[in-house]
């Protein structure tokens, strides 16, 4: 059979560069740690700024289209007769590789000023640039198979960084469930991959997108629910969004770079790779719309509830992801993948700038031990302002409001007034905790020196997260002569953010104007535009609706929390919001409850039956048996072995005469 | 031909078996191994005459092949019984079978 290539195939050494140097950075950081010391956040750091700039050079290639064929597409090497590995890369992958590696690079430096003085600085470098090789080996792969590995490959970095600090309980049991959670969505993967071989014996993207139409529709149904199975534990979707919160046990900037900008978006891009497929069955559409809707109005909700401020932003985050899906699942691609794209600036935006407020506190995570931080971190509170703004969807303000636009109005479009509806009030909702998590921090005056049981926190020994690896790595630092433990300049966190406040604020402009915007152009020819019918609402209105929602969270917020009355009785409303805080909220619904006794107690009473009953009694009892036979039989035979040579010639004679007795006998004699 | 056989073949059938038992009864009954191979090469002697016996009355050559076969196979297992007692003699002073039970199960 023939197959269908996407892309212009052709040789794209950049392609190849800007896939395999942060894998030579990895590995670099990796063997040669201890001797690069601090060299090594900055060479990893170039590595992946260099690779942003191979993949700018990439855009000609990228976006080109030649009779049909869209973007670039690079051999590489064939697995099987029929299975060809390659690159492919076209305006989606160039979308998600510059993401990936623009963001990626702020982050990296910004990190060399957040994990100074860590006892594995080289440590956490390498894994962070083996994450960003394994994100572009699942971004740019051009077949399931490659896709797959990449899948596995993020997961594992994931599961490095989650647990960095290795030395806390609480960060080792989170990167466990995040990674044992993420296989689960592999497993659902690798079994469409296996449904997509038996029908069209390739694993390659053009193949199976080629042969769309012929698919059986419950066969083509199943294929969609196991890949979003695979999306759905990737990016936080109900119900297999718990890891996600835990994960935020990492150090910050991987929460900015994995479980916010890229890594968590890779369920947007797996469905927005599948597009055809997913257009071809309305009722995955359906399920994946829906569970997106569903997952971002839950997550807003759960985000009103929490204190913890990388909690709140990793709700906030399983909430925007759950617009993204929203949008790719109802048809909406360019509006679900618009909203991947200026959610990472606005979100790393957000997470590095809590970095700089964690960092400067000495890791105090709680919102309520801090507060009047405006005028102590002025610059922190411009970061976190851009990038509330952002979230919030302030018209014109920043980058969130016209993407988030995208995806409710692609709702409505594509036929969903339901999701429309949940994807307005959701904005509302995020106004309101977004602004929460603003005033808390910032207005009011200073709480780190009340006692926390005065704020309502229960365990305060839990609250906050103990002191990580930098007190430790000062400590040896001063045991080995050091002295005073140097810190890096405060411009190297700070220009990172400052860089991230552009895009978050300005980028939104390139969604503005409808079919004529950049935005627009720039996906014409990667995703299927069927022909709808306008809808009831007009853009302008639904921009004007959801503005309304966001003006009555902000004004909820700014009730609760910032008026003068607020602010003057703060501790004792800060108190009484904990205490009252309905049990269902601070359980998050109570699902790890609900995944623990469906899941792991069930395997568990497994376990037990089969280590109890089955396995020592029916699996060792059949060996024992067969042991004891043995003996006994053998028992049995050895009793023929008197040594007496005589008895054994008595036995010869008596079996010759049995012989002979047959034939004469019993067999009638020999007939000559 | 059948003038020539005087003596019917069923004689020689009787006697044979009467020599076999002999030589069966000599092996199960005797604790002396040089006694126990004489029996043995009774035995093989018994299945000769029978040999001899049948190649006479049917005029057929085969038997009396199958009698050299067994001479021989009788001098062999002649030699290797001898080699045997003598080992067992020389590691164990005496030749008597039912002594000789290292094998014992």
């Amino acid at each position: 059979m023939t197959h269908h290539v996407m892309g212009v195939d052709g040789s794209y050494p950049l392609l190849l560069v800007l896939w395999l140097l942060p894998l030579a950075g990895a590995i670099l950081a990796w063997a040669f740690g201890p001797q690069l010391k601090t060299a090594a956040g900055w060479i990893c750091s170039a590595l992946v700024g260099i690779s942003f700039i191979c993949a700018v050079a990439m855009w000609g290639p990228g976006t080109q289209s030649v009779s049909g064929a869209l973007g670039a597409h690079q051999a590489l090497f064939s697995w099987l007769p029929g299975f060809d590995f390659g690159l492919l890369m076209d305006p989606l992958s160039l979308l998600w590789t510059l993401i990936i590696t623009g963001v990626g690079f702020l982050i990296h430096l910004y990190s060399i000023g957040y994990m100074d003085g860590d006892r594995a600085f080289a440590r956490f470098f390498a894994y962070m640039n083996f994450f960003v090789f394994a994100m572009l080996t699942l971004v740019l792969s051009d077949n399931f198979v490659g896709l797959l590995v990449g899948w596995g490959l993020v997961g594992l970095a994931s599961y490095f960084l989650i647990g960095f600090w290795f030395f806390k309980p609480s960060a080792v049991a989170a990167a466990r469930k995040a990674f044992v959670i993420n296989v689960a969505g592999d497993v659902g993967i690798m079994f469409a991959i296996f449904m997509i071989v038996a029908s069209v014996h390739s694993t390659a993207f053009g193949d199976a997108f080629a042969f769309a139409g012929s698919y059986n529709s419950g066969w083509l149904l199943a294929i969609c629910v196991c890949l979003f199975i695979g999306a759905a534990a990737k990016s936080a979707q109900i119900p297999l969004h718990t890891w996600l919160p835990d994960a935020m046990e990492g150090p910050t900037p991987v929460s900015a770079l994995i479980h916010a900008a890229t890594m968590v978006t890779a369920g947007v891009y797996l469905v927005a790779r599948c597009a055809p497929l997913w257009s071809q069955n309305h009722d995955a559409q359906m399920l994946v719309g829906t569970i997106g809707a569903l997952t971002a109005i839950a997550g807003a909700i759960l985000g009103c509830a929490q204190w913890d401020i990388k909690r709140i932003l990793a709700y906030s985050t399983m909430s925007q992801i759950g617009y993204m899906i929203m949008g790719v699942g109802v048809g909406a691609y360019e509006g679900g993948v618009a909203h991947f794209f200026t959610h990472a600036f606005f979100k790393a935006q957000l997470f590095l700038g809590s970095g700089l407020i964690i960092h400067a506190l000495n890791n105090e995570q709680d919102v309520r031990r801090m507060g009047g931080l405006m005028k102590k971190m002025p610059f922190a509170f411009i970061a976190m302002l851009t990038g509330v703004i952002a979230i919030s969807g302030i018209p014109f303000l920043g980058a969130g409001f016209f993407s988030k636009d995208l995806v409710i109005q692609g709702a409505l479009e594509h036929g969903h007034p339901y999701l429309y509806a949940v994807g307005i009030i959701t904005a509302g909702i995020t106004a309101y905790y977004m602004c929460r998590l603003l005033f808390v921090t910032f207005f009011g005056s200073y709480r780190g020196d009340v006692d926390p049981s005065e704020l309502g926190i229960r365990h305060p020994e839990l609250a906050g997260t103990p002191a990580h690896g930098a007190d430790q790595a000062e400590a040896e630092h001063e045991g080995s002569g050091h002295g005073q433990a140097h810190h890096a300049p405060a411009w190297i966190m700070n220009v990172p953010v400052a860089i991230l406040i552009v895009p978050t604020v300005l980028i939104g402009w390139l969604m503005f104007g409808g079919d004529n915007s950049p935005w627009a152009h720039f996906f014409a020819q990667q995703f299927p535009h069927p022909q709808l019918s306008p809808a009831p609402i007009g853009e302008g209105v639904t921009g004007l609706i959801t503005f309304g929602a966001v003006l009555v969270g902000i004004a909820v917020a700014w009730w609760r929390y910032a008026t003068a009355s607020a602010q003057s009785r703060a501790v004792e409303r800060l108190r009484g919001e904990s205490i009252r805080m309905p049990g269902i909220l601070t359980h998050a619904y109570y699902f790890d409850l609900a995944l623990d006794l469906l899941f792991v107690r069930t395997s568990q009473l497994f376990g037990t039956i089969f280590g109890r009953f089955f396995d020592p009694q029916i699996i060792d009892g059949a060996v024992r048996e067969s042991a004891f036979s043995a003996q006994w039989l053998g028992t049995l035979v050895r009793s023929f072995q008197t040594g007496l040579l005589r008895a054994y010639a008595l036995l010869l004679v008596v079996g010759v005469a049995a012989f002979m007795i047959y034939y004469a006998v019993i067999a009638g004699g020999v007939h000559p | 031909m059948s003038q020539m056989m005087a003596v019917p073949v069923s004689y020689y059938v009787g006697l044979s078996a009467v020599i076999f038992f002999i030589g069966v009864a000599g092996v199960l009954v005797r604790r002396n191994p040089l006694i126990m191979l004489m029996s043995i090469e009774l035995m093989f002697n018994a299945a000769n005459l029978l040999f001899m016996a049948f190649a006479r009355a049917w005029l057929h050559n085969a038997g009396h092949i199958f009698a050299f076969l067994v001479i021989t196979v009788a001098a062999a297992e002649a030699a290797i019984g001898l080699a045997i007692v003598v080992t067992v003699f020389r590691s164990a002073k005496h030749v008597d079978v039912d002594d000789v039970a290292l094998m014992k199960g």
